[in-house]
């Protein structure tokens, strides 16, 4: 692998369509790896993503659109090339360790006719930190070990690309959280081009270079992380990726007009025609008034739930009507607890909105502030 | 014999801290041990009785040649069975084959037939005017291959060992994780490269498991080689005690069978942990079948081949001979007398299993250690010893320990119990583990005494592997051979006996009714062995 210069696209999906049987699998997807970047599909079970990494891969054929590895040609609807000679590298969401060879046998499987093997494959146990463990087999490892000899296998022939099917589903949460750094610190010093997926958004946030959402076959938006969140492309991202609140709004001139006050939109295409729309407000765009009734507060509102993150409180209010609203409790609030009643007020923000056109995954109006299920509040802030 | 314990070996225990097993458990599993291991003790003692000149025998010429035969069948079969019942698993797990679940049934369903019972139909088909022998040269063949010695039997116990080699394969296959071959294939290897350094090291542990699974098979069998006329360690040691006026010799042979027998037994243990550490995690994902497309025909026909050798012969045979004898008027009584016989045998040596059963499998089930073990493996390995041996030892033992018991039809029973014993722990053991002592806790503090937590919960969680425990044991016990042969009281005839006069005499029409009779049960025997789940299809 030579150093990719930026710029270069490692991987390219183009209008790639795959169905199972009935099932549409992927609906005319376009994607874009950059070369020495880190690629996040982010959606729930059953979304596609893991069939973009089988197209990359080699194991399935699109059955529309072509793919392209490192700027070949790898796969279209009538032909293929097959998953060897296509110089990617893929850890297992099961890891797929050969169970009949030993720590250093998996990892010099791919690199036998090199000439210098040997040292490279000690040099990637060194870098996994399994150093002292070539003779072992698999089975003797514990599953952080087997991790680290799966990602030294696949990266021993220098891939052009990477790709991890949910690489840490596996491991307990410290040993997870440990990994992802330690993986992504790997990946950085090699600059190498990978693609992974997760339905974990903390991992996709923390992890990626970029962040592809998708939902039913669907891109539905890719961008750094800080955009995804501050700038979701629908609502749906916006409730997947954070805690979202969706209030409506009325739109004109850039400016949307919610019940909390005038919020000015954030510029670009994005931006919604003038009229009804949704207007997305995060948890930490709003602050708490111990005063429900003061000058600056819209309106009275009863905590109702409170959730503590170690760094942070959410605190869910419902008002008189029945709305309800995730906010986040600054450090003088942080007593507040059910029973309170307190007011809100809109910080000095940029938000996004969105307007009728393009809606189809719209959260109705009626249950305004997402649901739970968008605010896992342990994942529900970038950290 | 049959060997069927494999799968019920694969059953990981309840892990728990040990706890010292109470001593009236081990007591009854110190008895068990006794019982088994006195009789072969006592084989050791009769063979060195005339002194170190027993063992004369064994040094002799004849020995060697026998020790020849025995080992050349062991390989000829394991080259049999591996070569058919590896493809045969593999497009029964991995291909698109049409009807793959009745060509996998099919397949093992041999597991079940006593080997004598398929020696004597293939006598029965391919001797010198037998139907097929009739039919291949009514088709032109000029010369229909004796059936009898080296080759008939090689393929006699071939066919009625494929099985062992098809489960294991089967179960390693489909534990085969597709992620493996497909990261070779991501590390530059192609389809037939990823299938040799990806797959087969996997599966062959699982092969070798069932090859010498075979293997024991072939060199422990005494009826089949007996009707086909194949001299083999077995055999001699039949006529040595039978129609030799010194009978240490047959000792000291049959000691160097049981050393054989053992020596694969530790071999087939050794390989199947590490065809279980091969494949350490379960399947994520099922593979893509393989598409056979025009080769689907000649897969079909393969199965249909083999299909047809090891299941339409018998079965075409016997009813022919069903339908001559009927025709004839042979005597019905003779074979439901055997039934009778057969049934109260099995019968009590099944209910006998059971009773002893209970508490075995409460001492491996919920004391995990070096005794229970012990227990296990001792269960297995007098299961897997050949029949001839144990047969003898028992003669031995009564003979010169407790000559009361002599011939008697509680020491065969005894002896049909200890043998088949294991299946009924391995039945018991799935059950066992719902009773764990939280659940009887669990009763007593809702208000249930001893007995009541017994009555409600113990038993009922139980019978289904009561249920399964002894019929697997009858079913064992109705095919029993060997023991039958040589420890039944004199007047008593079994189906098996029964069989086993009408082949030696060749007298075919007699050996309808019994042959009929016991292959029922032989199907009977792989029906429960499916819907146990004990052979995953």
């Amino acid at each position: 692998m030579t150093v990719p210069r930026t710029g270069e696209v490692a991987v390219r999906l183009d209008e790639v369509s795959k169905a199972f049987d009935d099932v549409v699998a992927l609906d005319d997807v376009s994607l874009e790896l950059e070369a020495g970047t880190m690629l996040a599909l982010l959606g729930p079970s059953g979304c596609g993503k893991t069939t973009v990494l089988r197209l990359v891969s080699g194991f399935e054929q699109p059955d529309a659109g072509n793919v392209e590895v490192s700027g070949r040609w790898v796969a279209s609807a009538t032909s293929m090339v097959p998953p060897e000679r296509r110089r990617v590298g893929l850890v297992f969401q099961d890891l797929a360790l050969f169970p009949h060879l030993s720590v250093r046998d998996n990892v010099a499987y791919g690199i036998r006719r090199d000439r210098d093997h040997a040292g490279r494959t000690d040099e990637l146990l060194e870098l996994v930190g399994l150093a002292g463990d070539g003779p072992r087999m698999p089975h003797q490892l514990s599953g952080g070990m087997q991790q680290r000899v799966a990602l030294a296998r696949a990266l021993a022939p220098r891939p052009d690309v990477l790709l991890l099917d949910e690489p840490f589903s596996s491991l307990d949460q410290a040993m997870r959280t440990q990994l992802r750094v330690e993986v992504r610190q790997i990946l950085r010093e090699a600059r190498q081009s990978a693609i992974f997926v997760t339905h974990d958004q903390g991992e996709a946030l923390t992890m990626a270079d970029k962040v592809a959402v998708m939902k039913r076959g669907r891109v539905l938006q890719v961008a750094p992380p800080e955009v995804i969140y501050a700038e979701p492309a629908t609502p749906y991202v916006a409730t997947f990726v954070g805690v979202a609140n969706l209030v409506p709004a009325e739109v004109s001139d850039g400016v949307a007009d919610t019940p909390f006050g005038r919020v000015p939109l954030i510029g670009g295409e994005g931006r919604p025609d003038d009229g009804h729309a949704l207007c997305l407000l995060r948890p930490e765009h709003f602050t708490i008034l111990e005063a429900p009734d003061g000058p600056a507060s819209s309106g009275g509102w009863d905590v109702i739930d409170r959730r503590f993150s170690g760094s942070e409180i959410l605190l869910e209010l419902r008002a008189s009507d029945g709305q309800r609203l995730w906010v986040e409790a600054g450090s003088r609030v942080r007593h507040l607890g059910l029973g309170d009643r307190v007011g809100v007020s809109l910080r000095d923000i940029e938000t996004v909105a969105f307007g009728r056109r393009g809606s189809t995954d719209a959260v109705s109006l009626s249950a305004p502030a997402s649901g739970p299920e968008g605010a896992t509040a342990q994942t529900g802030t970038p950290r | 014999m049959t060997i069927l314990a494999t799968t019920q070996r694969a059953i990981p225990r309840v892990s728990s801290r040990p706890t010292r097993p109470p001593i009236p458990l081990l007591l009854l599993a110190g008895l068990v041990a006794l019982l088994a291991l006195v009789p072969l003790v006592y084989l050791f003692v009769r063979a060195i009785d005339g002194g170190l000149d027993a063992f004369a025998p064994l040094l002799r010429p004849r020995t060697l040649e026998l020790i020849v035969s025995t080992v050349t069948l062991g390989l000829a079969v394991i080259i049999g069975a591996v070569g058919v019942g590896v493809p045969l698993a593999w497009l029964g797990v991995r291909t698109d084959l049409p009807a793959r679940r009745v060509w996998s049934i099919l397949a093992i369903a041999p597991l079940a037939v006593p080997s004598y019972l398929l020696a004597f139909a293939f006598v029965g088909a391919f001797a010198p005017r037998g139907w097929m022998t009739t039919l291949l040269e009514s088709l032109g063949a000029a010369m229909v291959p004796s059936v009898y010695g080296f080759g008939g039997t090689v393929l006699v116990l071939s066919l009625a060992t494929i099985p062992y080699v098809v489960i294991s394969t089967r179960a390693a296959l489909m534990r085969l994780d597709p992620a493996t071959e497909e990261a070779a294939r991501s590390l530059g290897r192609g389809p037939w490269a990823a299938a040799r350094t990806a797959v087969v090291p996997v599966i062959v542990p699982a092969v070798g498991a069932g090859a010498l699974l075979a293997c024991l098979y072939a060199i422990s069998d005494f009826g089949a080689v007996s009707i086909l006329r194949y001299d083999t360690l077995a055999t001699a040691i039949y006529s040595q005690y039978r129609f030799s006026f010194d009978r240490s010799g047959a000792a000291a042979l049959a000691l160097l069978l049981l050393s054989f027998a053992l020596l694969l037994v530790w071999a087939e243990g050794r390989v199947r942990r590490r065809a279980a550490l091969a494949t350490p995690h379960g399947r994520k994902r099922v593979p893509e079948p393989v598409k056979l497309g025009h080769w689907r025909w000649p897969a079909i026909a393969f199965s249909a081949v083999i299909a047809t050798l090891s299941l339409g012969i018998p079965v075409v045979t016997i009813a022919l001979w069903l339908g001559d004898g009927l025709m004839r008027g042979v005597e019905l009584e003779v074979g439901l007398e055997a039934l009778r016989d057969s049934l109260v045998l099995a019968g009590s040596a099944a209910l006998l299993a059971v009773v002893l059963a209970v508490p075995l499998a409460h001492l491996v089930v919920h004391f995990p250690g070096r005794w229970s073990t012990l227990t296990e493996r001792l269960l297995y390995a007098v299961y897997a010893i050949p029949g001839i041996s144990l047969a003898l030892a028992v003669v031995f033992f009564t003979l010169g320990a407790v000559p009361a018991l002599y011939q008697t039809l509680f020491a065969l029973i005894l002896a049909i119990t200890l043998r088949y014993l294991v299946q009924s722990v391995g039945a018991l053991r799935g059950p066992m583990l719902q009773v764990s002592p939280r659940t009887v806790e669990a009763a007593r503090s809702l208000g249930e005494g001893p007995v009541g937590v017994l009555r409600s919960v113990t038993l009922p969680l139980l019978r289904p592997g009561l249920v399964a425990g002894a019929t697997l044991v009858l079913l064992s016990g109705l095919k029993e051979l060997p023991l039958t042969l040589l420890l039944a009281p004199p007047g008593t005839s079994t189906l098996a006996t029964e069989l086993w006069d009408a082949a030696r005499e060749a007298f075919y029409a007699q050996a309808a009714i019994p042959a009929a009779l016991l292959l029922g049960i032989s199907f009977i025997s792989v029906g429960l062995l499916v819907r146990r789940g004990e052979v995953e299809i």
